[in-house]
Parts: structure tokens; C-alpha cells; sequence
């Protein structure tokens, strides 16, 4: 009975952990949505905006990235 | 065009038709087993290999058997490339060219961020990307995460013999059954070889910074030039240098787990999927997961080279205004 309690904790804390992946979501959106907006305007720069994009979407993915290491730390782990 | 192309059945298609008709027969056979995850990798001696008097004992891990592949085939590739080169020089061929192509790429990228600290910056931009793309592609391999050992546990699948000491695991659940340590498992999944390649960045990061700027590179941390002159600028210079050197350990941390935890979430999404849908969709997400790590390596490598760069700006000529 505790265990299962425990257990039952554990996955509930995991689905909880994951509620942070939303910002990372907006940021990667909204990063993209610059970058392509951008792009548009002026196809000359794609290269250098590639890059750039890229670089964005990697640190504001890292956030969403955490919350899932900490969701896999609840569900393996502890 | 004189040479039209004559119109062919071509053969890959059906060896693709019949692969996929062989997976559904396998699946009806032997039901794909969930594997057991865990973080840590699986040790693959019962006895460690040697222990230090501090730090503990040392096991041979899977992620190490394949990180000692991983050297294997760089280093192969590199020999590779040096034979490429010194065949001819101007336009090497074969793998020569295609390494030729992405050092030129990246090498124009160091020079676009980093100016004249370019040669200095690029080795360590090139070598991290280099080492984390090989690391990423190497799940390409069969039997990479599916074959290894089988170890008792208390949660593990009955055993279905093979033939010739070969078992396979059935999708049974039984008390006294068995769970799989493979051989091989990637090595990005192992928070050691991210930690490790984190603190190499970090650290050189620093260096490079002495290098460029000499000890005045630590005054962007502690910043005491202003706080006699201009008392409450001066403080709030102090503090913000404080938070600079907050972020130089948050570095470490963003780019140990921004690594481990794409290539982890990778494995168990191969994993759980491959469970649920076992015909067509481990395809897709294998070939999402190398897409994955190769942005993944590419990422790596550049901010190491930004966060170079950055450290390669001096600070005075914008302070003394």
C-alpha cells in the first residue's frame, strides 16, 4: 500500500515536472517565428539567421530539457 | 540526353516491402519486451576493474565499451582523411572531401564570430563537435541497445532460448526473470561523458579568456574598479560580475543536461515506442533521434565557440565611457 502510494507519487510528479516544457515551447516558437519572419523579409540573410536560430532554440529548449531530466529522475531514479 | 534512363523496377523497394512484412511476422513471434531503463549505465563486469582509494570502484560500463568504439572509428576516419589528403592535396576525395567540407564550413563560422581568435578557438569548436556527432550517429549500428547481457531481477520477462546460448527475452512478466544490459548503449546517455566534455568547455573557456585579455579577465567577475569612484554604479558593477560568475557554473550545468537529456529522452522515446507501435514508427523516431543528434552535437560545439568568443571581448574600452 505505501509503495503503491509512493509509486503513484512518482508519476504524478513527473506529469507535474513536464508543466515547465510549456515556456520552453513558447520560447522555441517564438524564437523560430522571428527567425522565419526575418527570412521573409530578406532571403539574403538566411544563412546567418540560420545560425542564430539555432543557437536560440537550443537555450530555450534547455529549460524544457531540465524539467524532463527531472521528470526522468522521478520516474527511474528516485 | 543520350543516355535516357531506361525505367526499372527497382529492387529496393521490395527488400523495404519485405523487411517490413519480416517485422510484422517478428512482432507476431517474439512481442517486443519494454526495456528496463535506468540513468546510470549498466555495469558489465560482476567485479569492478580496479578501485581508487577515493573515488571508489571503477565497473566496465556499456557506454564505455561504446565510447571505445566511438575512438575506434574516429580514429579510423581520421586515418582515413589524412590518406585522402595526402594522395592529393588539392581535392581530396572520398570521405577526405566530405570532412574537407564541414572543417571549411565550420572553420568560416569561427572566423565570422570570433575574428582574429579564430585559429585558436576553432580546434576545441571542431573537436567537441566532431566526438558529440560521432557519439550521436553511432545508434545507427544494429544491436546498439539490444543486445547484451541478461541479468536476474525481480521485475524482469521470461526467457525464450535461441539456440547456441542465445536467449531472448518474452513479453511475460515473471518474479525470478531476467532484464537485458546491452553491450553498447550511447554515449550520450552516460551523464559522465557530458559532464566531462562541459567542464573541458567551461574550462577552456577561461583560458582562452586569460589568453585574450590576461588577468584583466577576471575583472568581469570581481569588478571593484568602480566602486570607489562611482559608489552606487559601483556596486551594482560589483553585483552584476557576481551573477557573471553564477552563470559561468550555470554553463556547466546547461550543457551537461541540455545533452544527456536529448539523447536520454531519445533512447526511452525508441524504447516506449517501439513497445506500443512496433511495425513502422521506430523508423521514424530512429531517424528524428539522429536528426536530434547531429543539432544536438552541432549546438554543443557552437556555443562552446560563442561562449569562446565572448570570453575574447575585452570589457575596458566599453567601461571607460
Amino acid at each position: 500500500m505505501n509503495g503503491d502510494i509512493v509509486a503513484a507519487a512518482k508519476m504524478i510528479g513527473a506529469g507535474i515536472a513536464m508543466i515547465g516544457a510549456l515556456g520552453g515551447g513558447i520560447g522555441v516558437g517564438l524564437s523560430v517565428q522571428g527567425a522565419v519572419q526575418g527570412m521573409a523579409r530578406n532571403p539574403d540573410t538566411y544563412g546567418n539567421l540560420l545560425s542564430s536560430m539555432i543557437l536560440g532554440i537550443a537555450f530555450s529548449e534547455a529549460i524544457a530539457i531540465y524539467c524532463l531530466v527531472i521528470a526522468f529522475l522521478m520516474l527511474f531514479v528516485v | 540526353m543520350e543516355n535516357k534512363r531506361k525505367w526499372r523496377w527497382g529492387k529496393h523497394r521490395w527488400i523495404l516491402l519485405l523487411l517490413i512484412i519480416l517485422s510484422v511476422i517478428g512482432v507476431n513471434l517474439i512481442a517486443p519486451v519494454q526495456p528496463h531503463i535506468q540513468v546510470a549505465a549498466e555495469n558489465l563486469s560482476e567485479k569492478p576493474l580496479f578501485t581508487l582509494p577515493v573515488v571508489g570502484d571503477f565497473y566496465l560500463t556499456n557506454t564505455l565499451t561504446a565510447m571505445l568504439l566511438m575512438d575506434i572509428v574516429i580514429i579510423l576516419v581520421a586515418l582515413g582523411v589524412r590518406r585522402a589528403a595526402k594522395k592529393n592535396e588539392l581535392a581530396p576525395g572520398g570521405v577526405g572531401s566530405v570532412f574537407e567540407m564541414l572543417v571549411e564550413m565550420l572553420y568560416n563560422l569561427t572566423e565570422n564570430t570570433a575574428g582574429k581568435y579564430a585559429a585558436k578557438i576553432f580546434p576545441w569548436f571542431a573537436t567537441i563537435l566532431i566526438v558529440v556527432l560521432f557519439a550521436n550517429l553511432l545508434k545507427i549500428l544494429p544491436g546498439f541497445e539490444t543486445i547484451g547481457f541478461l541479468h536476474p531481477s525481480e521485475h524482469g520477462y521470461a526467457t525464450q532460448a535461441l539456440g547456441g546460448g542465445w536467449f531472448t527475452l518474452k513479453n511475460t512478466p515473471a518474479s525470478d526473470g531476467y532484464v537485458l544490459a546491452p553491450f553498447l548503449r550511447g554515449v550520450s546517455t552516460d551523464l559522465n561523458f557530458t559532464t566531462a566534455l562541459a567542464l573541458i568547455a567551461v574550462f577552456m573557456i577561461q583560458v582562452i579568456g586569460v589568453q585574450a585579455n590576461g588577468a584583466r579577465y577576471f575583472e568581469k567577475f570581481i569588478n571593484v574598479r568602480t566602486i570607489f569612484k562611482k559608489p552606487l554604479f559601483g556596486v551594482i558593477d560589483f553585483i552584476v560580475g557576481l551573477l557573471e560568475l553564477i552563470s559561468e557554473f550555470a554553463k556547466i550545468l546547461s550543457f551537461t543536461f541540455r545533452l544527456f537529456g536529448n539523447m536520454f529522452a531519445g533512447m526511452v522515446l525508441l524504447a516506449v515506442v517501439g513497445v506500443m507501435l512496433p511495425v513502422f514508427m521506430p523508423s521514424f523516431i530512429m531517424l528524428f533521434e539522429l536528426f536530434v543528434g547531429v543539432i544536438q552535437a552541432f549546438v554543443f560545439g557552437m556555443l562552446t565557440m560563442v561562449f569562446m568568443a565572448q570570453a575574447t571581448i575585452t570589457h575596458n574600452a566599453e567601461a571607460e565611457h
